[in-house]
C-alpha cells in the first residue's frame, strides 16, 4: 500500500516539469496571440489617424469685403427677401480681385475666384440678411478655403514638383504665399465636419448628417430589438414547451437568421418595409427595421445563453416561495441573465452600427445633405457616409473618410464603455 | 394528473424479478453482496395513514423521464405532526417531498402521477393554483439556495409578494423574527443589507430556513435542513421545527437517525423508491417490522 503511495508521487513528481513546461509554452502562445493582434489594431489605428486627423483641422481665408449695395445689386434700403437674393458671389469675386489686381485669363480668373469656399458667399449673404446696417462698411470675415487649398496648407502638396503635375500652379501659390504672408490664410479646428452634413465640396462637408442619422437608425434599432429580443429568448428559455417540435423549429430558424448575409435582410426590407408597407425610403426607420431584422437573432441567442447559465436552484428559490412564473422571471432570472443580454445587445448593436450592405439596398446610399430630423426623414448613416466619400476623388475627401472612421472608432468605443458600465451596475455576487 | 393507462408498471416488474432473484440458486458470495435485495419491498408496512391527515398521497409514482424513481408511495401526513422521511441516498426522499408542493412542475422531464390531497383539496387538479399551493406548502431546499439579493430582502421577499404586511416597520419585525427564530439574527444583524449568497455554507440554510418560515406557510418541507449545521444551530433548528409543529405540519428528510429519533413523531423508510415502513418513530426504531428498515437504522447499509 505505502510502496504504491510513494510510487505514484515519484510518478507525479517526474511529470511535474513537462506539465509546467506545457504550461509555459501554452502562455507565450497565448502572449503571441495577443501581440499579433494588438499589431494588427495598432497598424490600423496609426494608418487612419495619420491620414485622418489633418481632417480636424480647415483652412480658413480673411477677406476684407467691402459692402458694396451696387455689387450686390440692391438699394440701400432693400426688404429682407431682395437682400437674400442678391448676388454675394459677385461681391466675394470683386473682393478677390481687388486684393489680386492684374489678373488675366478666364482660367486664372476661375482659380482666382476658388481660393476661397462657394459657401463663403452664403455666409456673407447669411451675415448681411441678419444685420443689413453692414451694408456700405468694410467688414473683415474669415471664410473656408476651398479643398485644393487646404490641402496645400496641410503639405499634402510637394511645391517642389513641376508645375504640370501640381494641382495648385504658381499663380496659386504667388497668391496664397501673399495671403499668408499678410496673416490671411491660417488653419483653425474644423467645426464644420461636426455641423455641417454631406456636400460636394469637400471643404463644406460634414458628418453631423450621417452621426444624426446613425443616431436616429440606432435608436430605432436598440427599440425594437432589444426589448423583442429579449421577450422571444424569455419566452423560449423559461415558457415554451420542451421537446416541442415548432420550439425546436423555431430555433433552428433563429440560428440559421444569423447566419444569413446582412444584405439579404435589405432586399427584404425592400421587399417588406418599402414595397409593402411604404416605409419612406432612405428614413432612419427603414434603416432601422432592417438592421432589426439583422440584430434581432444575436440578441436572442445571447439572451437565451444568458438565461439558459442562470442556477435552476434561483428560480426553485423564488417559486418555491410562492412566485409566479413571471414574477420569478422577471424578477429573478432576467436580472440575473442581464449582464450576458447586454453583452449580446451590444454587439448586435455594435454591429448594426458599422453595417453598411443591407442599407445600400433601401436608399440610405443617396446623398443627403439634410441634417435629418425625424426618423421619416431621408438620411445617411456613418458607414454609408464613408463609403461615399471613400469613393470621392477629391483629396480633401481620403481625409475626411479616416476621419469619419475614427468618429465612427469612438462611437463605438463610447458604446462599449457604457456595455462595461452597465454591466457593472447589473452584476452580482454568487 | 393521472395514471397514463399504457404505462408499464415498473413497480411490478421489479417485484417479480426481485422474488425470482431470490428463487434463483447461487453462490454464498453472491447473497451476502446482494442481501438488501433478498427482502421483497410489498406494499407499505407499519402506520402510514392516519385520521387527521393534513396532506395524503396514494399511488403515488414518479418518473424522471422513462426512469421510475418513486414507486405507489401511499402515506399520510397529520396535521401538526413532524414526519421524518429516512433513507439510503438516492431513494427518492427529495423527489417525494418536491412532490408535495408541485415543485417537480419545474423539471420538464418529471412526470407525478397518483392521488396527492392538501385539507382533502386535490393539488393536481386544475382549479389548484401552483402559486397559492406553494404558499401553503414551503419548502427549505436540500441545498442552500439564496437569492443573489441583500440579506433583509431574502427574508422579507416572500412577505412583499404575498403583501403580507402593512408597512416597512412590520417588514422589519416580520424579517428579525424569523431571522431569529432561524437562529441567525446575532449573526446577521448588523449585514442586513449584505448579499445573502456572501454567507457560510450553514449560515446560508438557517437564511433560507428564515426566508421559508416567515411566509407562515401551513405546511413545511425541510430536505436535510441541518446537513451543513454545528450541533448548536441544528439544536436550535430542531427546537424550531418543535415549537412550529404547534401551529404546523412539518416533514423533514434527514440523514441524521438521531435527529429522526429526537424530533419526528412519525418516521417514514424509503428505500429505492419505495416507502418501506411508516411507523410512530420509537417503534421505528425499536421494534422496525421490515428486515430492511432494521438494517439500514443498525448501519448495515444506507
Ligand atoms: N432532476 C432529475 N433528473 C433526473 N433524475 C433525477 C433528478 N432528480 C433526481 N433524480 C433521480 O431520482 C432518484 C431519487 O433522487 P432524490 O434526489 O429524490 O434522492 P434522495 O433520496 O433525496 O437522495 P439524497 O439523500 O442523496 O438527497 C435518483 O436516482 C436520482 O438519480
Ligand atoms: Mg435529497
Amino acid at each position: 500500500m505505502t510502496q504504491t503511495t510513494y510510487e505514484n508521487t515519484d510518478k507525479i513528481r517526474a511529470g511535474l516539469k513537462k506539465r509546467y513546461a506545457r504550461e509555459r509554452r501554452f502562455r507565450f502562445y497565448g502572449l503571441m496571440a495577443i501581440a499579433i493582434s494588438f499589431l494588427f489594431l495598432l497598424v490600423l489605428l496609426v494608418n487612419i489617424i495619420s491620414t485622418g486627423y489633418p481632417a480636424f483641422q480647415q483652412s480658413y481665408v480673411k477677406l476684407d469685403v467691402k459692402i458694396d449695395p451696387a455689387v450686390l445689386g440692391v438699394s440701400k434700403d432693400a426688404t429682407r427677401d431682395e437682400l437674400f437674393k442678391a448676388n454675394y458671389a459677385r461681391l466675394i469675386k470683386k473682393t478677390l480681385n481687388d486684393m489680386f489686381p492684374g489678373v488675366k485669363g478666364r482660367k486664372q480668373k476661375r482659380a482666382l475666384k476658388q481660393l476661397v469656399s462657394k459657401s463663403a458667399a452664403y455666409e456673407l449673404r447669411d451675415k448681411v440678411v441678419e444685420n443689413p446696417s453692414l451694408i456700405g462698411t468694410t467688414q473683415s470675415f474669415w471664410f473656408l478655403a476651398k479643398d485644393d487649398v487646404d490641402v496645400f496648407m496641410k503639405g499634402k502638396i510637394d511645391r517642389s514638383l513641376p508645375e504640370s503635375d501640381r494641382r495648385i500652379k504658381d499663380y496659386q501659390l504667388k497668391w496664397i504665399d501673399k495671403l499668408m504672408a499678410e496673416g490671411r490664410l491660417e488653419k483653425r479646428f474644423n467645426t464644420t465636419f461636426f455641423t455641417a452634413g454631406d456636400s460636394r465640396e469637400p471643404e463644406q462637408a460634414g458628418i453631423k448628417g450621417a452621426l444624426v442619422g446613425s443616431f436616429l437608425t440606432m435608436l430605432v434599432t436598440m427599440s425594437l430589438s432589444f426589448p423583442i429580443g429579449v421577450l422571444a429568448a424569455v419566452y423560449l428559455e423559461e415558457f415554451a414547451p420542451q421537446n416541442n417540435r415548432w420550439v425546436d423549429i423555431i430555433e433552428i430558424n433563429i440560428n440559421n437568421l444569423a447566419a444569413v448575409p446582412s444584405i439579404v435582410f435589405g432586399l427584404l426590407g425592400l421587399a417588406v418595409f418599402i414595397a409593402f408597407f411604404g416605409v419612406p425610403r432612405s428614413s432612419p426607420l427603414i434603416g432601422g427595421l432592417v438592421l432589426t431584422l439583422m440584430t434581432l437573432p444575436t440578441i436572442i441567442i445571447a439572451s437565451r445563453a444568458a438565461i439558459k447559465s442562470v442556477p435552476p436552484s434561483i428560480r426553485e428559490a423564488a417559486l418555491g416561495l410562492g412566485a409566479s412564473k413571471v414574477q420569478t422571471t422577471f424578477g429573478h432570472v432576467v436580472p440575473l441573465a442581464m449582464p450576458g443580454i447586454l453583452t449580446g445587445t451590444i454587439i448586435g448593436m455594435a454591429q448594426a452600427l458599422g453595417e453598411t450592405a443591407p442599407l445600400l439596398m433601401i436608399g440610405m446610399v443617396a446623398f443627403v445633405a439634410d441634417i435629418p430630423h425625424s426618423i421619416l426623414d431621408p438620411s445617411t448613416v456613418m458607414p454609408v457616409q464613408i463609403y461615399l466619400w471613400s469613393d470621392s476623388p477629391e483629396r480633401a475627401f481620403t481625409e475626411r473618410t479616416s476621419a469619419a472612421i475614427m468618429v465612427l472608432l469612438a462611437f463605438l468605443v463610447v458604446m462599449n464603455f457604457m456595455a462595461v458600465l452597465l454591466r457593472k451596475k447589473f452584476e452580482r455576487k454568487w | 394528473m393521472t395514471n397514463l393507462p399504457d404505462t408499464k408498471l415498473p413497480d411490478t416488474q421489479l417485484s417479480d424479478s426481485v422474488v425470482a432473484n431470490a428463487n434463483e440458486p447461487r453462490g454464498m458470495d453472491d447473497v451476502h453482496k446482494n442481501e438488501e435485495f433478498d427482502v421483497e419491498i410489498n406494499g407499505t408496512l407499519g402506520k402510514p395513514f392516519v385520521d387527521n391527515a393534513k396532506m395524503s398521497s396514494r399511488k403515488c409514482d414518479v418518473f424522471y423521464g422513462d426512469k421510475q424513481a418513486i414507486f405507489d408511495v401511499n402515506i399520510d401526513i397529520a396535521q401538526n405532526e413532524i414526519l421524518a422521511m429516512i433513507g439510503p441516498s438516492g431513494c427518492g426522499k427529495s423527489t417525494y417531498l418536491r412532490v408535495l408542493n408541485r415543485m417537480n412542475d419545474t423539471i420538464p422531464i418529471c412526470r407525478v402521477t397518483g392521488e396527492h390531497k392538501l385539507d382533502g383539496e386535490d393539488i393536481y387538479a386544475k382549479e389548484m393554483d401552483p402559486v397559492l399551493l406553494r404558499a401553503r406548502v414551503g419548502m427549505v431546499f436540500q441545498k442552500p439556495n439564496p437569492f443573489p439579493k441583500s440579506i433583509y430582502d431574502n427574508v422579507a421577499y416572500g412577505a412583499k409578494l404575498h403583501g403580507l404586511t402593512n408597512n416597512r416597520s412590520e417588514l422589519d419585525d416580520l424579517v428579525e423574527k424569523s431571522l431569529t427564530r432561524a437562529g441567525l439574527w446575532k449573526e446577521v444583524k448588523d449585514d442586513l443589507q449584505k448579499p445573502g449568497t456572501g454567507l457560510s455554507g450553514g449560515q446560508q440554510q438557517r437564511l433560507c430556513i428564515a426566508r421559508t418560515i416567515a411566509v407562515d406557510p401551513e405546511v413545511i418541507l425541510m430536505d436535510e435542513p441541518t446537513s451543513a449545521l454545528d450541533p448548536i444551530a441544528t439544536a436550535l433548528i430542531e427546537e424550531l421545527m418543535t415549537e412550529l409543529s404547534a401551529k404546523y405540519t412539518i416533514a423533514i428528510v434527514t440523514h441524521s437517525m438521531q435527529q429522526a429519533a429526537r424530533v419526528s413523531n412519525r418516521t417514514a423508510y424509503f428505500h429505492l423508491g419505495k416507502l418501506v415502513e411508516v411507523n410512530d418513530t420509537d417503534k421505528i426504531f425499536t421494534t422496525p417490522e421490515h428486515q430492511l428498515t432494521e438494517n439500514y437504522i443498525t448501519g448495515r447499509f444506507g
